[in-house]
């Protein structure tokens, strides 16, 4: 017993001992988290458990919440044209923007992962739209893929294509245009950062010895840099789709979900209902239905992993 | 020598920074009123009333602040708190008026416009006050306000508000005068309603050379639909605010119909989304007629800079059959949010904002599109004969129809969305199609429980 005392006296684990030092230790443990729970409660649970509730009523702000049950649902899957549509296109747009935007930036961090000169240079270029304002970002490529007197269309055309995209204007471009912008945006930002990390933390022990075993460069992207990336890949898939499904403020303020609803995604269609229409309780019950497809997509994607994702050493 | 700072002495010195910032940061305490001891022997001492003012109009431009100073002039025991709404655009800043109501911090000073479908959910939800007896002590003589937008101040016989902007809506082609001289065109009379509609239409042919310029440009908002239909005699929805009208009447359905051969039959309109920023386009020569508003000329004609480019001109649609001018006559208000506690000089300040002089520098210095006064009219006319355009329209013009059960963004936001579904060149719907969605998607709207 009083070699256990002693081995924990001197683990620091027993309470008589250390007591005073643990007591200090805990209030400025919980000082330093106060902040930080402060807004965590009152700013995300508070409101969180507050909307739920609220979807259950019905509540435009300045008046005060009728219960109405489940109403605000079954309105919401029976008498809402623009929720599978918007849901459809959110889908649509996480879908193919995210996996082009997560291999872009894998893509650019080997190419800025290789000894070059000026590669400094080169990483401060790719990673300056990142920095660019997104309203600003939304006029130049309004510009930019401008209908009839856009550079890219007159490209376009100069090249030979006599009917080039209506881009923002055409419905069916409209969602390509804002991905294109995404990516011009995102792909060399700080998804690129996180994935010149992960190319930096592979031992080159392992690109040596596969080098001794007469790998090409090929066999050692495929062999070693693609699996040991892989907890980076998934990272930036995971945080990626969660992004991607909230697309919200490129739509609002390049196309504000038109032409003809073609960029009215789930965010927008809610927002809507929220601060223009004033069906708070409404688009409170949104926003938990989205909360729910996020959150088990995620879920998916965590169980997934487990047939994809390579932990060295693991 | 090297001086490390212990972890714990680094967080005890953050945690001190911290709560500087946080101390510094509060809100500064409410000047106290004068203590009876500073005050014996002095005058006796004025109360000092505090008044907010949350607006969006004008703010950057001093109007706003100019307005303030000339006001504590002659009321020096007033203090008048400038709040600026700056939300990314005009319905955000009401949203940020309804949080502020909600949470009872709006200020005194505030303004729910017609025009934009406030007003009326607004007085339903208690926010504005009734201006009648403060009306009736001061003796305003409403008269100084064109009558048109003073109407529009009124709701179940009670005035609420004092006129802000206003104007006839979307009721002209602003036009580049360049490409009508290089035509040899003789410029229309601009206030002379003689353009006809097989004229526009022919023009908009004239004028459009495919991937350099644009004849016509009509955007697919509620304020260009309804003109439209006006245009044709008829209009979008009832004067009632229930009814939608496109399929009802065949005058709206024959606007509907010229709009959709030009635009996707013919292609010769902007798509939808292709032209953001019409004065741009007009002012680079890149665009010939502008279906906006009248008072759109005078800042096209204020943002040129190479007349060899672009003149600003005006053509004004024919007159209907009923002898009105195709319009919609737009307005907007300033209020007294209801329970203030000062209403009386809140009042006064009302007056100083829409009066002559606050009216004139809320056009000139504001920027603002503010005839709501037949005096302000003249002085405007003064400084610049361009004004004179104007006048005809806000004379003759027809008023706004509002959805009756105040859902008016549901409508203006239904209007936009089908009618770029219907006169989308990319993806053509059949006509009778679009106009079905359109029509139906709009009474729909007007169907609704009231907000």
């Amino acid at each position: 017993m009083a070699t256990l005392t002693s081995r924990l006296k001197f683990a620091g684990i027993s309470g008589r001992l250390m007591t005073t030092r643990q007591k200090r230790e805990n209030f400025y443990g919980y000082l330093f988290l106060t902040p930080w729970l402060l807004g965590f409660f009152g700013l995300f649970i508070g409101p969180g458990l507050g909307s739920l509730y609220f979807s259950f009523t019905e509540y435009d702000v300045l008046s005060p919440p009728e219960w109405i049950g489940l109403d605000n649902y079954i309105k919401m899957f029976t008498n809402d044209p623009l929720l599978w549509t918007s849901l459809g296109r959110t889908f649509y747009y996480a879908g193919l923007g995210v996996p082009l935007g997560v291999f872009g930036s894998m893509f650019l961090a080997i190419l800025l992962n290789a000894k070059l000169r000026g590669l400094a240079t080169y990483r401060t270029l790719f990673f300056m739209p990142s920095l660019v304002p997104i309203v600003a970002s939304v006029v130049l490529w309004k510009w930019l893929l401008h209908d009839n007197f856009g550079i890219i269309n007159q490209t376009l055309v100069g090249l030979g294509w006599n009917d080039p995209p209506g881009w923002f204007g055409d419905r069916r471009w409209a969602i390509p245009s804002l991905i294109l912008m995404g990516l011009w945006q995102g792909v060399g930002g700080t998804r690129m950062i996180i994935f010149l990390a992960g190319l930096q933390g592979i031992p080159e022990t392992l690109y040596e010895a596969a080098s001794i075993d007469g790998a090409t460069a090929f066999h050692k992207l495929r062999h070693v840099t693609l699996p040991l990336l892989t907890p980076t890949i998934f990272f930036n898939m995971v945080l990626g789709i969660i992004s991607g499904l909230q697309v919200f403020t490129a739509a609002f303020v390049a196309t504000d979900g038109g032409p003809g609803f073609a960029t009215t995604f789930y965010s927008l269609h809610l927002y809507r209902h929220a601060f223009d229409f004033w069906n708070m309780g409404y688009a409170s019950a949104l926003a938990w239905f989205f909360a729910i497809v996020i959150i088990s997509l995620t879920i998916g994607q965590l169980r997934l992993s487990r047939r994809w994702v390579f932990y060295y050493g693991s | 020598m090297t001086n490390r700072i212990s972890r714990r002495s680094f967080l005890q010195g953050s945690l001190a920074a911290s709560v500087g910032l946080l101390a510094a940061c509060a809100a500064p305490a409410a000047p106290q009123a004068p203590s009876a001891d500073e005050g014996a022997g002095a005058e006796p001492a004025m109360e000092t009333i505090n008044l907010r003012w949350d607006t969006f109009r004008g703010i950057g431009s001093g109007w706003n602040e100019e307005r303030i100073d000339t006001f504590r002039e002659m009321h020096s025991n007033v203090t008048i708190e400038l709040r600026p709404l700056a939300g990314a655009g005009q319905q955000d800043n009401y949203a940020k008026m309804y949080a502020a109501q909600a949470a009872g911090d709006l200020g005194e000073i505030i303004a729910f416009d017609p025009s934009h479908y406030h007003f009326w959910r607004a007085i339903n939800k208690n926010i504005i006050m009734p201006l009648d007896d403060l009306v009736a002590t001061d003796g305003t003589d409403l008269g100084e306000w064109f009558e048109h937008f003073m109407s529009l101040q009124y709701y179940q016989g009670k005035l609420y508000g004092i006129p802000s902007w206003g104007w006839a809506g979307f009721d002209t082609l602003v036009t580049n005068a360049v490409h009508l001289e290089e035509e040899g065109i003789d410029l229309p009379d601009p206030v002379g309603h003689d353009v006809s509609t097989d004229t526009i239409t022919e023009w908009a042919y004239k004028f459009y050379s495919e991937g350099e310029r644009f004849g016509l440009n009509i955007s697919h908002n509620e304020a260009t639909v309804v003109v439209l239909c006006r245009l044709f005699n008829s209009s979008l929805i009832n004067e009632e605010g229930t009814k939608c009208l496109l399929l009802d009447d065949p005058n709206a359905t024959e606007a509907m119909r010229w709009a959709y051969r030009l635009g996707v039959e013919e292609q010769i309109l902007p798509a939808p989304g292709d032209i953001d920023n019409a004065n741009g386009a007009l002012t680079a020569g890149l665009l010939t007629m502008n279906w906006c508003g009248s008072l759109c000329v005078r800042n096209f004609k204020n943002s040129i800079e190479d007349e060899s480019i672009a003149k600003a001109w005006q053509i004004l649609f024919p007159t209907r059959k009923d002898g009105r001018f195709p319009s919609q006559l737009r307005g907007g208000t300033w209020n007294i949010r209801l329970g203030s506690e000062h209403a009386d000089i809140a009042y006064q300040f009302l007056l100083h904002i829409g009066g002559h002089d606050g009216s004139l520098s809320f056009n000139l210095v504001g920027g603002n599109f503010a005839m709501v006064r037949p005096d302000v009219a003249q002085s405007l006319v003064e400084e610049d004969p361009i004004h004179e355009w104007f006048i005809p329209s806000l004379e003759n013009g027809i008023p706004a129809h509002a959805p009756a059960n105040s859902r008016g963004r549901e409508y203006t936001s239904a209007v936009q969305q089908w009618t770029d579904l219907l006169l989308d060149p990319n993806q053509p719907v059949a006509f009778e199609k679009g106009l079905q969605d359109l029509h139906d998607n709009i009474q729909a709207i007007l169907d609704m429980e009231p907000a």
